[in-house]
């Protein structure tokens, strides 16, 4: 079940499209884990011996799983559906925020007045094409949108429906459980600046803000829709956190400034050239001693063929064209290349620090990470992958 | 809805896959899925219906029993299908191509 969104720019839905959002969200429930188990029986038990038969050796890579598990009629209905209930997950609630749209701007206009966070949008900035030219997860109309905070508003209302709780109430549990997991692994570490790169909505910058409160917390995106509906939304929330409308591959701030440097299921919508040269500025703009840490979908180094394959799916069919190539990638090679020192790379895996109870969350976070089918994907039994490296102290 | 209101698109921009070989089956799950969503909407309006009318002391299930549908309101219902048929063919004129060896669409 989708959680009800608790801030106040939140959709007024009506009663039957909240009944198809709580039915959407229970389909992708479904599909996440009935019919995802169901799909793995299906491989382990027909697929893969089959096609070892036909290799005659073991499986070695995803795209071997993939172009025989196209062929089953498992996947062609797992993929049907829930390529069908991505959609049904915007339109779900694009009525409700058609009607809430004629407000927002007013609504936005009467938070930005109270609280201590703040909206800088440049108008001139460059909307680099893997945003402005693709309709990314499905979202109609994109995240692009300029003009009100529309694209925002979708996001924000659509992802409570897809997450299917899994992301917690104020669909902050990412933030939470990255922020919670620095504060607890690194007790003397105490950043007086964060900032939150690829931010969307915000709901993850916010977080930070919560976990800690003493420090000015910033969040860039290129997108002016989703900033100016991150800024009313965690000024809702009581938590100061100052936007900017900035590309996180040429930030617009000094050379060793900030503290923390964080990304949340960013980096696997960037080009291979922009993840490098954004791990170039992000070295640049943190200060020495200071924290890069980016939570994302796990390696596929860290996974077998067809967990690999399954994780993938959204490369394909949903419109992020960067995802595996990201996941390709070795996340230490990426941060060195970044001007980490390779001895300082760190990676880790945590449970969700909303649904975790304190003892069980300190012992995973002191813990070496561990990797399975189910790290870093929606399910029951969800754990976040995360990965950084600190920089070198003068 | 509001005509006045701003508009939304829908549709996310280009092609969907067909995962199946058979021109169509795709387009028939988007069909089953949009139905059992509207079933789904149903039973919950009815379910609320009836929890409320209960709440209120008011015998609704038998009174639905011997209701006399009025021509107002067959016509009113006759709008309501039809929005719901156009919900249920949403797909037929988008574009489908076969995934490729790639698995790109």
């Amino acid at each position: 079940m989708p959680f009800e969104l608790s801030h106040e720019l939140k959709a007024a839905h009506e009663r039957d499209s909240l009944a198809r959002q709580d039915f959407v969200s229970s389909l992708r429930g479904y599909i996440l884990n009935d019919m995802a188990a169901g799909m793995k029986a299906r491989f382990e038990d027909e697929v893969e011996p089959a096609l070892v038969r036909s290799l005659g050796r073991a499986v070695q890579s995803q795209d071997e799983v993939h172009a025989a598990m196209r062929k089953d009629t498992y996947f062609k209905f797992y993929s049907s559906v829930r390529y069908n209930a991505q959609e049904m997950v915007w339109r779900a609630v694009i009525p409700g925020v058609e009607a809430a749209l004629p407000d927002l701007s007013r609504q936005i206009d009467r938070l930005s007045s109270h609280g201590g966070g703040s909206l800088s949008l440049n108008p001139d900035l460059d909307i680099p094409e893997n945003v402005a030219g693709l309709d990314v997860h499905l979202m109609p109309g994109g995240y692009a949108n300029t003009e009100t905070a529309a694209a925002g508003a979708v996001y924000d209302n659509g992802l409570a429906v897809f997450s299917a709780g899994f992301m917690g109430p104020n669909l902050d549990d990412i933030g939470l459980s990255m922020s919670n997991y620095v504060k607890r692994r690194f007790p003397d570490f105490h950043p007086a600046r964060i900032l939150d790169c690829g931010c969307t909505v915000g709901h993850n910058a916010a977080a930070w803000a919560q976990t800690f409160p003493d420090a000015e917390v910033h969040g860039i995106d290129v997108s002016a829709s989703v900033l100016r509906y991150a800024h009313g939304r965690a000024q809702s929330l009581g938590l100061p956190v100052h936007y900017h409308q900035m590309d996180a591959t040429d930030l617009a701030f000094e050379d060793a400034s900030f503290d923390v440097i964080f990304t949340s299921m960013f980096l696997h919508e960037l080009s291979l050239k922009d993840i490098k040269a954004f791990f170039v500025e992000a070295h640049r703009v943190l200060r020495p001693g200071g924290l890069l840490i980016n939570m994302e979908l796990p390696p596929n180094q860290e996974l077998e063929p067809y967990d690999q394959f399954y994780l993938d799916w959204d490369c394909y069919y949903n419109k992020e064209p960067f995802y595996r190539a990201f996941r390709d990638q070795n996340p230490e090679d990426l941060i060195v290349a970044g001007g980490f020192a390779r001895s300082d790379y760190f990676r880790f895996t945590v449970p969700q620090f909303s649904f975790t109870d304190e003892d069980a969350f300190i012992a995973a976070v002191n813990a070496p990470p561990s990797f399975d089918g189910e790290t870093g994907r929606l399910s029951a039994s969800l754990n976040w992958f995360g990965f950084g490296g600190w920089k070198a102290k003068i | 809805m509001d005509s006045a209101a701003p508009r939304l698109p829908v549709d996310a921009e280009g092609r969907r896959p067909a995962f199946f070989a058979e021109d169509g089956v795709d387009q028939l799950v988007t069909m089953v899925l949009e139905l059992a969503t509207e079933l789904w909407v149903l039973r919950e309006r009815v379910f609320v219906i009836e929890a409320v009318a209960d709440r209120h002391g008011l015998p609704l299930k038998a009174e639905v029993e011997t209701y006399a549908i009025s021509e107002a309101e067959r016509a009113k219902l006759e709008g309501m299908r039809v929005t719901m048929m156009g919900q249920l063919f949403r797909t037929l004129n988008r574009d489908h191509r076969p995934v490729d060896a790639d698995g790109k669409a």
